[in-house]
């Protein structure tokens, strides 16, 4: 029943937001994957409420190396499903905003979520006073896995959020700012990359039906940068930023600028407005 | 070297020199006259047209200075803007009144051009020089502007704060940066070239070693268009490609100005004020990379206007009134489209119309390798709060917001005009501060 529902829900969404005649791509050829993504996204989500308890707790307990072990898988699953969370842009601010968003910066007392306890843990080296800050950051993602429940997935949100999580990459995980404390951002970054190539997965077959070309120059740059990737992968996770080489940070840069080119157009391509 | 290049090198170094000689003789010629030094550049070609400089007669376009409010405010805006942010350094209000006074006679100098006095080669000269021995105008307007900070007990002026004025708070989508915010006063230079605005910056810098502290800086310009007589003026283009302020009120309309820019006597603000008007400036980055590449119809629905021609849907020109009352329900302009929500055009927001006076900046590339451009954006207001502070609330949340990041800027009070030589910027300020420190 609940499925049913949503599916009406996002039937109407697509014929709102459809351009008439521009692809041959039909609304209702759309309606499955979407329905796929949200059934992902809300996956990521419940691990991530879950994977947050785990890393709040330790938090909690003054357990401060193993907060700063639970620090970047509990976010990976934030940065995968990015494009879904941003649309509630409060609890993306309380949840993942950066010192930069505040004007004074860490001591900012609305700088709170994911980088506030990482500036305590990994900058100041304690979990003293980070209590409070940890029930509020369980308690928004908590407050997320609901609204996204509720969510009825706009169909060129979803498609377009292959090209953010780009745009995201390429605006601030590839300068090694996002997690500049811990310097975890490679994880961050390879979170945004698996979110991109979700969605593009997801709609791979209708793309290919218009456009083969395109997903063939996209899947090869995902490989590459995958690739490059993979090199700083270790038994936990990944290496810390600052042990990208130069040479590496800069074979990045062509692949994800030309994939957040590309995926700019996945949109078009399928005739969403 | 080959053998086979080496005859080149005399041939070109030989060259160099006649070119050189060539140059040397037209040099007094050049100086005489504008259009004899120009043919005569044209005539020689090479290295010596390359690097002639480029020729305007707009160099002597000039703007009043004097006046019941201060230029560059209402003043069509020239190609190229500069906004310096300073504390103020002075000691006391003595100090304070000092400062304003050699501001009131640099700016009276620099906006009407002329020489400078000559001193003793043994000494620094008075002026840089970077515009030659005689200062050209080109159109120079420099607008002296005060930040609630100097309104301390510094100078004793906490008690003639313009009531509206107060030190800038982050709106949602901010990321202010302190070293790009506020200041105690803010000086906006606008002419014709970067290098004449930058001229008197350093004028001003050098003329006034204690009592003022450069804070932060922003250069910005406007694309500059051919000449259309006979057609309706257009608005300058953005970095988003955009034309901004096709809804701007009339400045030629100086009843309109009294009621949108200018604080009038009799409002319920330190009579001193009469004359000035807010300043609300901010330094807004446009994540152009990310802009360019979005389809054309998502970027015009956000801004809600046609990209080529500037017209709101609906309508054929950028000076077309688009209809919202007509399209309740944002079927054809989004209820989120940034016109839409910076002005709605009912009667409500007529109140809180403001004179947008913005310029392009550009400043070089972020860490992620990323072009850092963006708005510089400056607007007037006789009533800060009804004017850009309500505005910016109500833009709050709007999609454009996922493209672009304010990151500086201040609120700023424009002073009165200066009347006359007898005038200076500041003067009622500082008679009104001295008469109630006597009265208290």
């Amino acid at each position: 029943m609940k499925f049913k529902r949503q599916f009406a829900l996002s039937l109407a969404a697509l014929s709102a937001s459809f351009a008439p005649a521009i692809a041959a791509v039909s609304p209702l050829d759309l309606v499955q994957p979407i329905a796929d993504y949200k059934i992902y996204v809300q996956g990521k989500i419940d691990t991530l409420v879950k994977d947050t308890k785990a890393f709040t707790d330790a938090v909690k307990a003054g357990d401060l190396a193993k907060a700063k072990a639970l620090y970047a898988p509990a976010r990976v699953n934030y940065e995968t499903i990015e494009p879904i969370a941003e649309l509630f842009s409060d609890l993306d601010g309380a949840i993942d905003s950066r010192a930069d968003d505040h004007e004074q910066k860490e001591k900012s007392a609305d700088f709170t979520g994911f980088h506030r306890i990482e500036y305590g843990l990994f900058s100041q080296n304690t979990t003293d006073g980070l209590g409070p800050l940890a029930d509020k950051l369980y308690a928004d993602v908590t407050d997320l896995q609901k609204r996204v429940a509720g969510l009825t997935v706009p169909p060129e949100k979803a498609v377009d959020g292959a090209a953010g999580l780009l745009e995201e990459v390429a605006s601030s995980k590839i300068s090694g700012e996002e997690d500049r404390y811990s310097h975890t951002d490679l994880w961050d970054f390879q979170a945004n990359i698996d979110g991109a190539q979700k969605i593009v997965a997801l709609v791979e077959p209708l793309v290919s039906k218009e456009d083969p070309a395109l997903i063939k120059t996209v899947n090869d740059n995902f490989a590459t940068v995958d690739g490059i990737l993979a090199k700083y992968k270790t038994a936990d996770g990944f290496e810390t930023y600052d042990k990208l080489s130069d040479a590496d940070r800069k074979a990045l840069a062509g692949p994800v600028t030309a994939l957040a080119e590309d995926l700019s157009k996945l949109r078009g391509t399928l005739g969403l407005s | 070297m080959t053998a086979k290049d080496k005859p080149a090198l005399p041939n070109a170094t030989r060259r160099s020199i006649l070119i050189g000689a060539v140059a040397g003789a037209l040099a007094p010629t050049m100086a005489t006259g504008a259009s004899g030094g120009s043919a005569a550049t044209a005539a020689s070609g090479g290295s010596a047209g390359v690097t002639a400089a480029p020729e305007s007669d707009s160099v002597h376009q000039r703007q009043p200075f004097y006046g019941e409010h201060q230029p560059g405010i209402v003043t069509p805006r020239p190609a190229a803007g500069l906004v310096a942010s300073f504390d103020v350094l002075a000691q006391n209000r003595a100090g304070l009144e000092r400062l304003f006074k050699t501001l009131t006679e640099r700016t009276a100098f620099l906006m009407a051009g002329g020489t400078p006095p000559s001193l003793d080669p043994k000494f620094p000269a008075a002026d840089s020089g970077i515009l030659g021995p005689v200062v050209t105008p080109d159109n120079l307007t420099i607008t002296t502007s005060l930040g609630a900070s100097l309104f301390d007990d510094r100078f004793g002026l906490q008690g003639s704060r313009p009531r509206r004025l107060s030190r800038m708070t982050s709106f949602s989508n901010d990321a202010l940066q302190e070293e790009f915010c506020h200041g105690d006063l803010l000086l906006q230079f606008c002419s014709n070239t970067p290098d004449t605005n930058i001229h008197a910056l350093r004028d001003i810098v050098k003329n006034t070693p204690d009592s003022l502290l450069l804070r932060w800086k922003q250069e910005g310009s406007v694309p500059v268009r051919p000449p259309s007589p006979g057609k309706p003026k257009e608005s300058a283009r953005n970095f988003l490609g955009f034309r901004d302020g096709s809804a701007n009120p009339d400045s030629g309309n100086a009843e309109m100005m009294d009621e949108i820019v200018w604080v009038q006597a009799g409002a319920d603000e330190p009579a001193w004020t009469a004359g000035g008007s807010y300043q609300a400036v901010r330094l807004i980055r446009n994540f152009v990379e990310r802009w360019d590449r979005t389809p054309l119809q998502e970027q015009q629905s956000i801004i809600g206007r046609d990209k080529a021609s500037g017209a709101p849907f609906g309508g054929a020109t950028e000076a077309d009134v688009p209809n919202y009352a007509g399209d309740p329900q944002g079927k054809l302009t989004r209820l989120d489209a940034h016109i839409r929500l910076a002005n709605p055009r009912d009667a409500e927001a007529q109140k809180h119309l403001i004179l947008r006076r913005p310029f392009n900046y550009s400043n070089g590339v972020s860490k992620a390798n990323q072009m850092d451009m963006g708005l510089l954006f400056i607007a007037y207001q006789a009533d800060l709060e009804r004017g850009f502070i309500a505005v910016q609330k109500r833009l709050s949340g709007e999609p454009l917001e996922e493209y672009i990041k304010p990151f500086g800027g201040g609120y700023f009070f424009a002073l009165p005009g200066v009347r006359d030589e007898n005038d200076y910027l500041g003067r009622a300020l500082i008679e009104a501060a001295a008469s109630s420190n006597t009265h208290s």
